[in-house]
């Protein structure tokens, strides 16, 4: 490829991207329907987070559960900052948070720096555990501090939701990512990640590469934070208890550790996923309800026999079996509901989608890291170069058969 | 393929299989109305075809979801006794549930999702911190928004005539219980706090404050977090000061095992005393002989004498499978939608136009509406209800009857 | 709460309280380490932080409180007897009957999860198998809080406990000057019968371990498995079950320390409250070295020490934060925690 192709493709992805960024805005401030512009801003959000935790801890290999930590640095400190000198300086709100977004991607990275020290030294859960812990200091620090309003919250000047700056900062931070895997760099925390003693043998600065991913991870967490900062303008300690370390944590997982592609997918997925059933509102009686659950323990169970027991050469065949056989599971699992809706205390009792909704996630992800443990993109890159190498593949393989 | 895709999407498969069948035939099935919106930012929605609808922000997942459905409960028993009487002008109203999860972030999104449903007014949330985000979607809908249980006296500040609330505030709360300690003759009084949260951490300020105004001692003030199950070392650390009386903000969870805990370590004088977050039919359970004799501060008592009481009580176990309200929720969020609903009657009765505008002006201009937990007036109040406060005290079958304060004379003293 | 403390002194060493501190402190951390114990034995065969440790804790206190109900302690036969002026009076054997029971069931709940949703994980990668742990932790909170009486939340009502006389140990008297003040406060220990029981439990449970672990055959296998998966299993040890067996063992320890802190302290339930405990525990376990089982008991005993002595300088705001900050010294100093032990990775 020659240099102008590649500044081209570069120059075009930049303007695409913020095309993008511009256009989703536009069409989501068209809407004019405040629920769908929340539920866009915070998927933007939390792609941030997914993807900036991934290179933490699916690239460099990092264990690290406390991302909700670099969250609450970003957004406290921005919202600090902005409340103190907001109105006493010159810039307009756009630009200002631009500013403001590099604040608290500064403090979180030296929440970054601080917690990555330790990660010289320790390994595995013995990190994951001083991350969890630092997550619950710093908590707890904000939680007694009565002039940043302790548990009941703290209100930040200048409020501003901006669909497209949360969109270009998780654009940037998957650029980031991206070109850092692609780059010489980025081989240095793969190298870490697979093994920490070969890569020291091969030269790689291991102190270094593990410091650095933390300290750019936990920036982009807290640009984020500090944009959700300026977007709820009113924040509590509630918002970044360790549940949100862990659900940060699972969208990386689920997604294929190490896969952004990935990341991105689960984190908007996962997101959206509890949100389902405010839009879509059903109700379930107990009966069909527990006969669901069961039906689809034992569709995991079944799946996973076919695919242990079940090589059928012929694709068509084998697809038309396992969905026939799903399907079919399916189907019973429903009549039986029915059929225990007519004992009493089964069909009287009804529950709606809102009371069921965190099962519903639960068993989603339950389902999805059973029959696909190394999350939904494995560690691949979703591309189109990929979509099609798996295709010959398998065309390959249907013909060597 | 050997890496699960297959069998992913075929599970996938089944699951919408599943659903498309169990939503075709059950009749439970509710459709949803898509958010198609019409009103402009900021001027609040405008009531077209035959419902009203109404939002109501709960808890019906997480760690509040004991206080959620009991509100739950209460304003969905109003609204079916307000269509079962033939609805309002004519037209029924209907109850829209958003719900929060015990979270902050996702009260802001149920609130979201039910102002682009348009809603003309909003009912919601048993706690302050989710008001607190529920508030600001209100602010800027233009729709005016009911609190249930938020006893933080920020809540209705600055609410541009559209944030109201029904119970009363930890401005009143702790003064009364801190008049209430004063007059029984205790002058050394501990604090233990929950410093999770806001209710009980205000709760504590308001109640040092006025205590200490009086004349009183605060020789102690520990902190937990809800949650915890042991409280020893705080309390030995209370048992060291020795307190006459012990000031326990925080909810009903956490009160009834310190309770014991406070016995266990051999501090039998020491009177026990809290706020609205004691109310709970578990409360002795948990509490057990050590909470017996303590005295706290409530909006209504399950044996007073009143028609409202009495009224409400039957319907809603008549409504709830014969259980009563488990938390003070239940009549809390009964009288907030009946607040609301009593404010659309008079919307229509005036023939005016039922919108969210009308509607915020009429909740504000509600004037001694007999509520189960009592009286409630909001014209010219800023949305926080002079309303009166019972001390009870707990005994072993029920909460008895004690004394009850006004705000004008708790606040003189 | 400035106002509040400053009048009283931020920082006042009482050194009459201290006994009774680390009693209290010894109470806390025992509940801690029983169970840090199943999460450590776990990690020790499977290499696996078990998050739905948590849940199983939780779901042994239902257990507990529903088996109280079952033998006639519902709160409204109480408040029958009460008004009746028979009060109902319990015996230490149902409580024998509560622990075995929450015992039993946790060990059932705990071979079930292994089985549906660990045992397929076991070649995948260690952080697959920490989220089904997670998925599964949810789906527990989640499913309890339609299935379990949660509203209002419930708890083992005081009846059930016989052992409910306080004593007290003086230590040394109260000393009084000539004009009557208290120069010097009594130095005492004040505790309930119940809490004796606990610890005496704790320490029964945990001696039972050690036998069981030291010196039987299934104990032989699981600590061959633990020490290497694939050789023991070509040694002849059904290592499936030897997994089971160790996922049933932390279970029924977390299900017997959920009874006694349910019974003993007065638990209000709900579906969340086994996350707390739980976090503190896995805790506890990393602190003394995860995998290591006297490293479990120790990381929790000096885990409740640690919170306890925290509040007793005056800091109970700051004790779930100042517990992290020593462990996370600690570990910088021992990278290994406590007493595990901190290899260097060799090529």
């Amino acid at each position: 490829m020659s240099l102008s192709k590649i500044l081209g493709t570069r120059v075009l992805s930049v303007v695409l991207a913020i095309a993008f960024c511009f256009g989703l805005d536009a069409f989501v401030t068209g809407q004019l329907n405040e629920y769908v512009v929340r539920l866009v801003m915070l998927a933007g959000l939390y792609v941030t987070l997914s993807v900036s935790l991934n290179l933490i801890n699916g690239i460099t290999g990092q264990f690290s559960i406390g991302h909700a930590a670099f969250y609450m640095v970003g957004a406290y400190s921005a919202g600090i900052v902005s409340n103190a000198i907001y109105k006493t300086q010159p810039l307009a709100a756009p630009a200002y948070m631009i500013i403001s977004m590099l604040i608290g991607a500064v403090f979180a990275a030296i929440a970054g720096l601080i917690v990555g020290m330790p990660s010289l030294r320790l390994k595995g859960d013995y990190l994951a555990i001083v991350t969890l812990g630092f997550g619950e200091i710093i908590r707890i620090i904000v939680l007694n501090q009565n002039q940043w309003g302790g548990s009941y919250g703290y209100a930040i000047a200048p409020k501003y939701q901006a669909g497209w700056l949360i969109w270009l900062l998780a654009i940037i931070c998957i650029a980031t990512c991206r070109n850092l895997l692609k780059s010489a760099h980025g081989l240095a925390f793969l190298a870490v990640r697979e093994d920490e003693i070969a890569a020291q043998a091969m030269g790689v600065n291991v102190t270094k590469t593990k410091v650095v991913a933390f300290i750019v991870g936990a920036a982009f967490a807290g640009a984020a934070g500090a944009l959700f900062g300026h977007m709820e303008s009113f924040i509590n300690p509630d918002l970044f208890k360790m549940e949100v370390s862990f659900l940060v944590l699972t969208m990386v997982v689920l997604g294929g550790s190490g896969s952004i592609t990935g990341s991105v997918l689960a984190g908007a997925t996962l997101f959206i996923l509890p949100e389902l059933p405010r839009i879509v509102s059903f109700k379930m009686s107990l009966g069909l309800l527990l006969s669901v659950l069961v039906g689809i323990g034992v569709l995991v169970w079944m799946n996973r026999k076919f695919m242990e027991k079940y090589h059928e050469p012929d694709k068509l065949k084998r697809t038309l079996v396992v969905a026939g056989a799903n399907i079919g599971l399916a189907v019973l699992a429903v009549v039986v509901g029915k059929l225990l809706n007519n004992i009493p205390q089964f069909g009287t009792t009804t529950y709606d989608a809102n009371k069921i909704r965190y099962m519903i996630l639960a068993v989603v992800l339950l389902v999805i890291m059973l029959l696909k443990p190394t999350g939904l993109l494995g560690h691949h890159e979703f591309s189109w170069d990929w979509v099609k190498r798996v295709l010959n593949r398998n065309k390959a393989g249907e013909a060597s058969a | 393929m050997k890496n699960g895709l297959l069998q992913l999407a075929a599970c996938a498969l089944a699951v919408a299989s599943m659903s498309m069948f169990a939503g075709c035939k059950d009749d439970a099935a509710g459709g949803n109305t898509t958010g198609t919106s019409t009103g402009t930012a900021g001027s609040g929605s405008e009531q077209s075809g035959d419902t009203i609808k109404i939002g109501l922000v709960v808890s019906q997942n997480g760690e509040l979801r004991p206080w959620g459905v009991d509100c739950e409960a209460g304003a969905k028993l109003a609204e079916k006794q307000i269509n079962d009487a033939g609805g309002i002008g004519g037209k029924k109203v209907e109850l829209l549930i958003g719900d929060s999860n015990s979270k902050p972030e996702e009260g802001k999104s149920a609130a979201a999702k039910l102002a682009s449903e348009n809603v003309i007014g909003m009912i919601g949330e048993v706690s302050s911190g989710i008001t607190k985000q529920i508030k600001t979607v209100a602010l800027e809908k233009g729709i005016p928004l009911v609190a249930v249980g938020a006893t933080n006296p920020e809540i209705t500040q600055e609410g541009q005539g559209l944030i109201s609330r029904v119970c009363y505030t930890d401005d009143l709360q702790g003064p009364v219980m801190a008049v209430f300690a004063y007059d029984k003759g205790l002058r050394k009084v501990a604090i233990m706090t929950d410093q999770k949260q806001p209710y009980s951490t205000g709760l504590s300020k308001t109640f040092a404050e006025k205590f200490k105004a009086l004349g009183g001692q605060i020789v102690a003030e520990e902190f937990y977090q809800s949650g915890e199950n042991q409280f020893s070392g705080q309390l030995t650390r209370v048992k060291s000061k020795n307190p006459d009386g012990i000031f326990m903000s925080g909810y009903f969870t956490e009160v009834g095992p310190m309770a014991r805990q406070i016995r266990q370590l051999g501090m039998d004088k020491a009177v026990l005393m809290g706020g609205d977050g004691w109310d709970s039919s578990d409360l002795v359970s948990s509490g057990g002989d050590a909470i017996v004799g303590g005295y706290f501060c409530n909006h209504y008592n399950d044996a007073e004498d009143r028609k409202e009481v009495k009224d409400f009580l039957e319907a809603f176990k008549a409504n709830n499978n014969g259980n009563l309200p488990g938390t003070t929720m239940g009549a809390l969020g009964y009288d907030a939608a009946m607040v609301v609903f009593d404010s659309l009657k008079r919307l229509a009765a005036a023939s005016k136009e039922i919108n969210s505008k009308n509607l915020a002006e009429e909740i504000m201009a509600t004037e001694n509406y007999p509520g189960v937990s009592g009286s409630i007036t909001l014209k010219g109040t800023h949305g926080d209800p002079a309303k009166r406060a019972l001390v009870v005290e707990v005994q072993k079958t029920a909460f008895v009857f004690n004394k009850a304060y006004e705000a004008s004379e708790v606040m003189a003293r | 709460m400035d106002l509040v403390l400053h009048s009283v002194g931020g920082l006042s060493l009482d050194f009459s309280t201290l006994p009774q501190q680390l009693v209290n402190g010894l109470v806390v951390g025992a509940i801690y380490a029983l169970i840090a114990l199943g999460y450590t034995m776990v990690y020790g065969v499977l290499r696996l932080i078990n998050f739905a440790h948590g849940e199983v804790f939780m779901l042994g206190a239902y257990t507990a409180l529903l088996s109280s109900w079952v033998m006639g302690f519902t709160p409204d036969a109480i408040s029958k007897a009460f008004k009746a002026d028979h009060p109902l009076t319990s015996s230490p054997l149902n409580l024998v009957i509560m622990l075995l029971v929450a015992m039993a069931v946790c060990a059932i709940i705990g071979a079930i999860i292994e089985f549906f949703a660990y045992r397929p994980m076991r070649n995948q990668s260690r952080i697959a198998a920490l989220i089904t742990a997670i998925g599964v932790s949810l789906f527990l909170q989640y499913a309890g809080q339609l299935f379990l009486p949660a509203n209002p939340p419930p708890s083992i009502s005081q009846e059930v406990n016989p052992y409910q006389k306080v004593v007290s140990f003086v230590l040394s008297p109260a000393q009084m000057n000539a004009a009557g003040d208290v120069i010097k406060p009594q130095m005492d220990i004040t505790v309930t019968v119940g809490k004796i029981v606990m610890l005496v439990t704790v320490v029964i449970l945990m001696l039972a371990l050690t036998y069981l672990v030291r010196y039987t055959k299934a104990g032989r296998a699981m600590r061959a498995a633990s020490h290497d998966f694939d050789s023991a299993s070509l040694m002849g040890i059904n290592v499936n079950r030897v997994v089971t067996f160790t996922f049933m063992l932390g279970s029924a320890l977390a299900g017997a320390g959920a009874m006694m802190l349910a019974t003993f302290e007065g638990t209000a339930m709900h579906p969340f409250f086994g996350l707390q405990p739980g976090v503190k525990a896995f805790v506890a376990a990393v602190l003394g070295g995860i995998g290591n089982i006297p490293g479990a008991v120790l990381g929790g005993l000096l885990m409740g020490l640690a919170e306890t002595l925290v509040t007793w300088i005056g800091f109970s705001q700051y004790k779930d934060a100042v517990a992290f900050v020593i462990l996370i010294l600690i570990l910088l100093v021992r990278p290994g925690g406590l007493l595990g032990s901190n290899k260097v990775e060799k090529v």
